[in-house]
């Protein structure tokens, strides 16, 4: 008995030496110490789709891919905090028109407002390091015909001329993805009655979707409805 | 039974002991700020060490914002302010950042104090440069040829930069919210010759550390605020910034204490790099990148200022003092590989010390650092020194390089060539944050080192190599 309780505590003190010695991945890090990488101009106004981009084009498996998308705000393109919450809300599917429910991260509540009304979600398919994977994305049209381009943002990061730079930013079914819907789904009714109802999803929403551009404050203003409706 | 359940447990302590050897360290620091004679709270900043009344033995020179700055001899056992004359002690001006090099060739080192009466752009007070001439110590700033240059603009951190490789020192002034400013005296003037040299930019410049980090001649690395890092690669005398293509231009993170080290005891000087509540960087070459090698302890984001590399216990391995402003002091021991093994403190943790920069020397000539931390900013509190608890069979190696002018070769780098090593490190021309340490390279020495030859590599890339047959000294090494 004794000799048992003796091997636990043995392997007990290996694996807290294992857990303290071990290197956990700093996603939050590797953006910080890439953000000049990714943004050489260090204009990171309403581009997500650089973050996205850059997070697509690393060597990873999916888990990576999920953590490195909890780090940027696909509106903005700030940073977010590690441990941030997210926004449970949906999105219009393209073709289908179905709502599409799932998480996203924002850097402050006008985004979530703005990604619902002006983003839409389609399903990507993706081989990581790990193997093929299928999630919910968020995208754009191709914003690069717009006579008002938004001039705070930098155009060469997001088109060639009048289409998508795929250098630059990732493309699907013609338009520009964003970022990603963490945990992804149809909505159920229950799940729409919760984001309609819901202090910031609801409320706050329904407020600043319905105030005119030129009066919006927070959050990009009207820098990244101007690039994506 | 009774001695059966003894006997578990005395495997459960063996156990325990062998495999979490963290809970048995002993304090690493003895506090010995009572040796500082005179000690009241103020606010202090940066420090510098440089013999400033050419005795031949070294002080602490100490900043005073809106208090008087300090020359801390060691005298009788103790630490104790030999620094009299107004112009010196200058107590209405708000001194922050020093260094000291021989700007005028003549093997006395010259005292730049940098005074900032505002937080940003614009100040009303300029700097200091401080001469002494027989007995007298006189602001070179105050005569009438040199002020056409004065700087006015805040400011922080200021490192002498040997940038031509023949003993003329100039200044590198880390300006905030203005452009830099680069000293050297030409016929006898001192001019700005920032904007000749491609150093006048504009940033919110905080540390600035000058030695062998790419070239054979001085680099400069600034770590900034609000905007990018600088690398100032030397080519013959002018500057070109190639921070971004290094990977050290760190631009979304605020700089803060700097120090150059030879993080992988290979021969070549990295950099370690702290920033405000951001990520500390241990920055070491491999294929012209730097990258950044520091774990997740010696990173983790805290209210860093000053960061010093040198080897306070004389075992042979570096550690990093990284300290901190209202949060507890760190240290790390640089294993080999640049390992970085945290060494828990009690004494100069100082969790309630409002740190704002701290300098190294063996001020009491006995081959043991001393550690001075300076303390202040938003509450007065008085200077605390510390030493390393040593073996007492530690042996230590100090390497003094003086250049052809006498004076000490600031932006040397000293190599020492062991069985066992090739561990560079530099005569320092300003690092930390806001502070310079000694001019000599101390050595501790490992367990069953043997073969000691030390390699002066001078500011102007040529290199003389020494051999070493007896430890336990300090060796001047001279430029010829």
């Amino acid at each position: 008995m004794k000799k048992t309780l003796y091997k636990f505590f043995l392997i007990f003190l290996v694996l807290f030496q294992f857990e303290t010695i071990a290197e956990e991945k700093n996603y939050y890090k590797e953006l910080i110490t890439d953000w000049s990488r990714i943004f050489p101009d260090q204009n990171r106004n309403a581009a997500g789709p650089k973050f996205f981009k850059y997070i697509i084009d690393k060597e990873i498996t999916y888990e990576d891919f999920v953590e490195f998308n909890k780090l940027y705000c696909a509106v903005s393109g700030s940073l977010i905090d590690p441990n941030s919450e997210p926004d449970f809300l949906f999105a219009n599917e393209s073709n289908t028109n179905k709502k599409i429910c799932g998480d996203y991260y924002k850097c402050c509540i006008p985004c979530s407002c703005d990604i619902m009304k002006y983003s839409e979600v389609e399903k990507m398919k993706y081989k990581f390091i790990d193997g093929l994977q299928e999630f919910y994305v968020f995208t754009i049209k191709n914003p690069c015909n717009k006579k008002d381009f938004p001039n705070r943002v930098n155009k060469n990061y997001f088109c060639e001329g009048a289409k998508i730079n795929n250098n630059q930013v990732y493309s699907l079914n013609g338009r520009i993805v964003i970022g990603l819907l963490h945990n992804g789904r149809s909505c159920r009714k229950d799940d729409i009655d919760f984001v309609k109802t819901h202090q910031v999803t609801g409320r706050f929403c329904e407020l600043r979707n319905n105030t005119p551009l030129e009066n919006l404050e927070g959050g990009m203003g009207d820098i990244f409805i101007k690039l994506a409706k | 039974m009774k001695s059966r359940l003894s006997n578990f447990l005395k495997k459960i302590i063996i156990s325990l002991i062998l495999i979490i050897p963290n809970i048995v360290n002993a304090d690493f620091f003895e506090d010995i700020t009572d040796k500082i004679v005179d000690n009241p709270k103020r606010l202090s900043y940066g420090i510098s060490v440089t013999d400033m009344d050419k005795d031949g033995r070294y002080e602490f020179i100490v900043t005073g914002f809106g208090y008087s700055n300090l020359a801390l001899s060691y005298r009788d056992g103790n630490l104790i302010n030999i620094a009299d004359q107004d112009v010196f002690l200058d107590e209405f001006r708000k001194s922050i950042g020093v260094a000291a090099c021989d700007v005028d060739k003549d093997g006395y080192e010259e005292i730049y104090f940098l005074n900032t009466d505002t937080y940003s752009g614009t100040k009303k007070y300029s700097d200091r440069l401080i001469d002494l001439e027989g007995n007298k110590f006189l602001d070179m700033f105050e005569i009438d040829t040199n002020k056409e240059d004065l700087n006015l603009t805040a400011g922080r951190s200021v490192a002498c930069v040997d940038r031509k490789g023949n003993g003329e020192y100039g200044l590198y002034v880390s300006n905030y919210g203005g452009p830099t400013r680069f000293y050297e005296i030409e016929d006898k003037i001192i001019k700005d010759k920032s904007a000749n040299l491609n150093l006048d930019n504009i940033t919110g410049g905080r540390a600035v550390v000058s030695g062998h980090i790419l070239s054979d001649r001085s680099d400069i690395f600034a770590a900034n605020e609000r905007g990018a890092n600088f690398l100032l690669k030397n080519n013959d005398g002018v500057f070109e910034d190639v921070a971004f293509d290094y990977r050290v231009d760190d631009v979304i993170q605020n700089g803060r204490g700097t120090a150059l080290a030879d993080i992988m005891y290979r021969g070549r000087l990295d950099i370690i790099s702290g920033n405000w509540q951001g990520y500390h960087r241990a920055y070491v070459l491999e294929n012209d990148q730097f990258k950044d090698i520091g774990s997740s302890k010696f990173d983790k984001p805290s209210r860093i200022r000053t960061i010093i590399s040198a080897d306070f216990d004389n075992d042979g391995y570096d550690e990093v003092f990284m300290n901190n402003i209202a949060e507890p002091n760190k240290l790390f021991k640089i294993r080999e590989n640049g390992t970085f093994e945290e060494i828990k403190l009690e004494i100069a943790l100082e969790p309630d010390g409002y740190g704002t920069g701290a300098a190294v020397a063996d001020i009491d000539n006995d081959g043991i650092l001393e550690l001075l931390v300076s303390r202040g900013e938003s509450k007065e509190q008085p200077l605390t020194l510390y030493k390393a608890k040593v073996n007492k069979q530690s042996k230590y190696l100090r390497i003094k390089p003086i250049n052809k002018y006498g004076a000490p070769a600031r932006g040397a780098t000293v190599t020492l060539l062991t069985n066992q090593r090739k561990h560079s490190k530099t005569i320092d021309a300003g690092s930390g944050y806001l502070c310079q340490m000694e001019p000599v390279a101390h050595y501790g020495i490992r367990k069953n080192e043997k073969n000691f030859k030390v390699e002066v590599k001078w500011t102007n890339g040529t290199k003389d190599l020494i051999k070493i047959t007896k430890l336990d000294q300090t060796v001047t090494v001279k430029q010829k």
